[in-house]
Formats: C-alpha cells, structure tokens, sequence
C-alpha cells in the first residue's frame, strides 16, 4: 500500500518575532519536524513494515524544509515530495489543504495519510480535516491508537482520544488519519542512515505541476501582536508559610476568585 | 448572508456552557451584523436542547433529527450543518474549540469554501466585516484574522471566552429540517468515558504541578487534594508527564491541553513558554515556587515564594476549613 505523511517543518521553540509584514521571524530558533508529525511518521512507518509499499513523506514548503525530510527518509520513509510555489507562500490552513489534495490525487495510488493533531507553530489543526474533505475520503481525527489497517478489505479502524470519551472508529479506505502525541514512540535515525540520505533532494512539485491557480485565502492576518502583558502581579509576604497561606486564602475570597 | 448560527453542543441532555457563551457573546454580534441569532441542534433527539436554545434567545432553532445523528460523525454531521447553512444563510457560524468541533468545522469551512478561525479568543464586528483573534506560536503571537468578503466564516471558540446568555427569552421558533442524503464513511464502533478523565477545558479551577513536587507519591499526596479543596481538577507539567507520574491527559501546555479557567494554581511549575502556552490566558493565576526568578512569578495574579511540601498541606488545610469543605 502507498501511505503519505505529511509534514512540517517547525521552529522548537516559540520565542518568534515579527517581521513588519506581519509575517513571522523565527531566524536563529533551530528548526524541528513538528512535535506531531514525528509520531505520524512513526506511525505510517509501522504500518509501511507490516503490509510493504512505498511511505511518501510530502511537505508544502520551501527549500529550508528539505534538512526535516531528510530525517523522515533516515527514520524509514521510502519517497519524499516538496510541494514548492511562490504562489503558496500565504494561502491559508485551507486552501494548503487543497494544494496537497492536489498532489495527493496527482500520485493516485495513495490508500492512507497520517497527518499530526496540529501544528506547534500555527496550532490550527484543520488541516487534516480540510486534506480529507478536499480530497472527499474519510477523516479519523485525533487518533491515539491505530487498530487495524486493512488494505485487502479497504479500511481503517482506530481510537479517537477525546477529551473525555475514547471512540473506536472504522472508516473506509482511502482515509485522512491525524496522531496524538502519546501513540507510539517515535525511532532516532542511525547515523549511518542520517548520512545517507543527506544528498537526496526531494522532486518538487509546482502549482503548474499540480494544475492549481486562483486559490485564495479566506482568512488573512489583518494584525499580529505579541500577548499584552499580565497586569503587574502580587507576592504575598508574611513572616512564615502559614501566615503567607492565610493572606493568600484571603486575597482569594476577597477578590472573588474562589 | 446575515446574522449568526451557533451549533449547541449538549452535556447529558443540556445545552452545554460552551454553547451558552456563544449565544450570549452571539447576541451581540448578530445585532451588529444586522441579523438575527439562530441555532442549530443536530442529534438524535433534539427537542429539549431547542427549547433550551430558544430560552437562550434563538430566533430560529434549526434541528436535524435522526437515529444516526445521536453519535457524532463527520459525515453525518457536516451534511446537517449545510442543509442549515443553506436555510440560515448566516454571515458568521460560531462552534466550540473542543476537539470534536474541530473536527467538525473544519470540515464544514471547507465544505462551504469558508473562511475558518480555530481557537477564537475573541471576535468583533467591524462595518458588517467580522474579524476573529486567535493566539498562535504558544500564546507568543495574537494574530487578528479579517476574512473575505462574500464567503461565511466558520469561528471556533475557546472555552471561556465570553460570558453566558442570561437565558429566559422567549418568542424564537424550532424549524425542522429533513435529513440529508450522505455518503456516511465511518462507523462508530463504541464510545468509552475515558478512565479518570478530566475535562481540564472545563474547570473553572485548575491545580498544577510539575517536577517541584519530586516523586509520584509527592505530586498524588499534594495536588489532587488541594484541587479537591478548591473543587477543581488538577493538572500538570510535560516534565512530570513525560516522566510517568501522571497521564497525558493532565498535561498543560502547547503539546497538551490548553485551558483558561477562572484560577490556575501552578505549584513547583518554573513556566517554561511552552507551559505558559497553555495557561496564560486564564484569569487569575496563582505560583508557588522556592525559586523568586521563576517564570510563572511574571504571570501571575499572586505568587507565593515557599517550599510546596510546607505550602501545600497548610493551604489545603486553610481552604478546607474557610470553605467549609
Ligand atoms: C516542543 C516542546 C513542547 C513542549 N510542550 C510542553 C507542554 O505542553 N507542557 C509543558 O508543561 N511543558 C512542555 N514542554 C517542556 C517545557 O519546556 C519544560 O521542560 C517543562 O514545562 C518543565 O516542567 P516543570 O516546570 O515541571 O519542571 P522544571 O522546569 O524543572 O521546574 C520545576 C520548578 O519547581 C521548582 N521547585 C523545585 N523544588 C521545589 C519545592 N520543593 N518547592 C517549590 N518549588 C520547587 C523549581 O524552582 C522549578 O521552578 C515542551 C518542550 C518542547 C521542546
Ligand atoms: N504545509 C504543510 N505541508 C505538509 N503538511 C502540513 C502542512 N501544514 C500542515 N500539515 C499537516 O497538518 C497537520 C496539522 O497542522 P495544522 O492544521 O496547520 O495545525 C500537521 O501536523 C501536518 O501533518
């Protein structure tokens, strides 16, 4: 079977500035595959092992993004694909997710796409869904635990952790699966795999490649901002624990907070 | 295009408070839109959650009513959404952040080639343009997003975000709608209460802590009691997660939950930026910390410099006996 991850690059931390076109500076931050998207690569890896084919590791990026691809092909991915295009640079969570359904049809022989829960950067989350909907398969969100894949018989069945009740789902065949963080254990690449990937470069596909123009964003940023600080806040003093523990209790009541 | 539809999510049977807070944070915006406020319950069975919908100030409750609705599916409720869409024609659809809606707006605002906002903090109508802001980056960046003009925008709130409708209006009507024709891709197996789970979005109050509590044994002899005291739910630092003291699902942060009650207590938590990711938005904030330079000391409404093995059990204690519980 043909699984697809798809991908981010990220920075590891969020300690980004703004540049003053809105857009985000994240120079000098080291740059990681998203938190999520690690354990979806591990999990398209297990499943890769177990009925063979190829695992495709797909990013709508640029160049920069080439360095995270390579550690998903040195973790176990078979195929990489970059999707790269001036014109993609500020399309929204939705139209990206039309870019890669693009891509992904453009392929044809893809059964399964893991995805992660979300972004740590953008932290949106509807991309998967928009990927499914896109593509008109079925979604199975918030996955912490892959069942079954079943290419012969055409399906999927897997745990949805909520944040309250766990539903077991079976969907139909080809499906858009997005991964919570505790669902496996994502490998560390050899070194010796490391290196063997470093030269490979990912074929890029264009928006003329893909067929795709006159997308657009239905959201834009109008206005970027860092958090406004938290009014100054109180240390509560006393000459021990108890009497600090007892001006504290009373600071609560007061203010109506318990 | 006009006006506002909130989807009703229900907790055993009532209007869930999420829901509640969109009606009354949508009163307001439908005024400005120049529109009405109108709801929609989709389920298995409906009528009480849309006489509930109606007290909350409805114009119109849209219901879509069927054996098949009673278990969320995309497909199932998706298709229902449109079919109201198509009968409301609202300018702005306002849904819950939780991950269920997630999955269901995205879909939707796809579907309907929609403008989307995921985790809305706050919303506002401009010359009849709505405008949504939404944290991103762990909290770092407020991102305020405009949308295009002509196509409806699909908001998903965060908890907590506004308060409720004050509820006992009257007046508005329940339209019921035909259940659409889908192509239903999933199958819902089973649905289990997960064991021990806490809605930590929920919670009006919130204990935390992290690797300051030293051990297992420590964090489960301080903290669930003290959130006990307080009547909320406690939680905890990826640090203590990571290490197996705790489920994930207590873990705060911009790889756990992300949560803004009415008061955050975190004890022996030093407010890494991805800790504070998840927390800084609620309204009052309470560290206890040996350490006077701890991060979350910069964030908090009161801080208590002291040891959490002294501090805790005396608070616990003092609570108890003030709060009578
Ligand atoms: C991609 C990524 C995602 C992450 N996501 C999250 C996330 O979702 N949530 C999260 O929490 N972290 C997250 N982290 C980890 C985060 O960076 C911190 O490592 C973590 O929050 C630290 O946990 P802590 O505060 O419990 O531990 P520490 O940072 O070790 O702090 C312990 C604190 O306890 C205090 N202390 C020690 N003993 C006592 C005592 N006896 N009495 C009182 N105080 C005491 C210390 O002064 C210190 O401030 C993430 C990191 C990365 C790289
Ligand atoms: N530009 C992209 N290229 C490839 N995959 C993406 C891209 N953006 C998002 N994703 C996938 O969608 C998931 C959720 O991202 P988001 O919805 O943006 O928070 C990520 O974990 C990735 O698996």
């Amino acid at each position: 079977m043909h699984i697809v991850v798809c991908m981010k690059q990220v920075p590891r931390d969020n300690s980004v500035k703004i540049n003053s076109d809105l857009s985000i500076n994240a120079d000098g931050i080291e740059k990681i595959i998203n938190l999520f998207d690690e354990y979806a690569i591990e999990e398209g890896l297990a499943w890769n092992e177990k009925h063979g084919g190829k695992l495709t590791v797909l990013s709508m990026g640029i160049d920069e993004w080439v360095e995270q691809m390579r550690r998903a092909l040195a973790m176990g991915a078979t195929d990489s694909l970059l999707l790269k295009d001036a014109s993609f640079a500020n399309l929204d969570t939705l139209a990206a997710a039309k870019v890669v359904a693009a891509a992904i049809k453009k392929l044809g022989d893809v059964d399964l796409v893991f995805c992660g829960r979300n972004s740590t950067d953008d932290e949106s989350g509807a991309f998967a869904p928009a990927l499914a909907r896109a593509l008109g398969w079925a979604q199975l969100t918030y996955v912490g635990k892959v069942l079954e894949v079943d290419p012969a018989g055409k399906k999927v069945t897997a745990e949805r952790h909520l944040e309250t009740v766990i539903e077991t789902v079976t969907a139909s065949l080809p499906a858009v699966v997005s991964v919570i963080k505790d669902i496996n254990s994502p490998r560390y690449p050899s070194l010796l795999k490391i290196k063997k990937v470093a030269k490979i470069q990912p074929p890029v596909w264009t928006a003329a490649d893909l067929g795709v123009s006159g997308l657009s964003a239905a959201a834009t940023i109008s206005s970027r901002v860092p958090p406004p600080p938290r009014p100054s806040g109180e240390i509560i003093d006393g000459p021990d624990a108890a009497a600090k523990v007892r001006k504290l209790v009373d600071k609560l009541l007061e203010n109506q907070i318990i | 295009m006009a006006g506002v539809l909130v989807y009703i999510e229900q907790v055993g049977g009532d209007v869930a408070a999420v829901s509640r807070e969109l009606m009354g944070k949508g009163q307001e915006l439908a005024a400005s839109l120049g529109g009405p406020l109108n709801a929609l319950v989709v389920g298995g069975d409906v009528a009480g959650l849309a006489n509930q919908a109606v007290a909350l100030g409805a114009a119109t409750v849209y219901t879509v009513s069927d054996a098949s609705l009673a278990t969320y599916t995309t497909d199932g409720h998706v298709a229902a959404a449109i079919a109201a869409v198509g009968a409301a024609q609202p300018a702005l659809m306002l849904a819950s952040a939780s991950f269920q809606m997630r999955d269901f707006g995205a879909a939707l605002a796809a579907d309907l080639d929609a403008g989307l906002a995921v985790d809305v903090t706050d919303l506002k109508v401009d010359g009849g343009a709505v405008s949504a802001v939404r944290p991103s980056h762990g909290g770092n960046v407020i991102n305020t997003y405009s949308f295009a003009a002509g196509r409806p925008v699909v908001a998903l709130v965060r908890k907590q975000s506004f308060a409720e409708a004050a509820g006992g209006a009257s007046g508005g009507t329940v339209t019921s709608l035909p259940l659409p024709a889908t192509t239903m891709r999933t199958q819902v197996n089973n649905v289990a209460p997960k064991t021990g789970a806490v809605n930590l979005t929920d919670a009006a109050i919130i204990v935390s802590g992290g690797r300051g509590l030293s051990d297992k044994d420590n964090y489960y002899k301080l903290i669930p009691p003290l959130a006990e005291a307080l009547g909320g739910a406690y939680g905890a630092s990826r640090a203590i997660v990571d290490a197996g003291w705790v489920p994930y699902e207590h873990q705060v942060g911009q790889t756990g939950k992300t949560v803004s009650p009415k008061l955050y207590v975190a004890a022996g938590v030093s407010g890494a930026i991805q800790h504070l990711a998840g927390m800084r938005t609620s309204r009052n904030i309470v560290a206890i910390n040996k350490d006077p330079e701890a991060p979350m000391f910069r964030v908090a409404t009161f801080g208590l410099v002291g040891d959490v093995n002294e501090v805790l059990p005396l608070l616990t204690a003092e609570l108890r006996q003030r709060l009578g519980r």
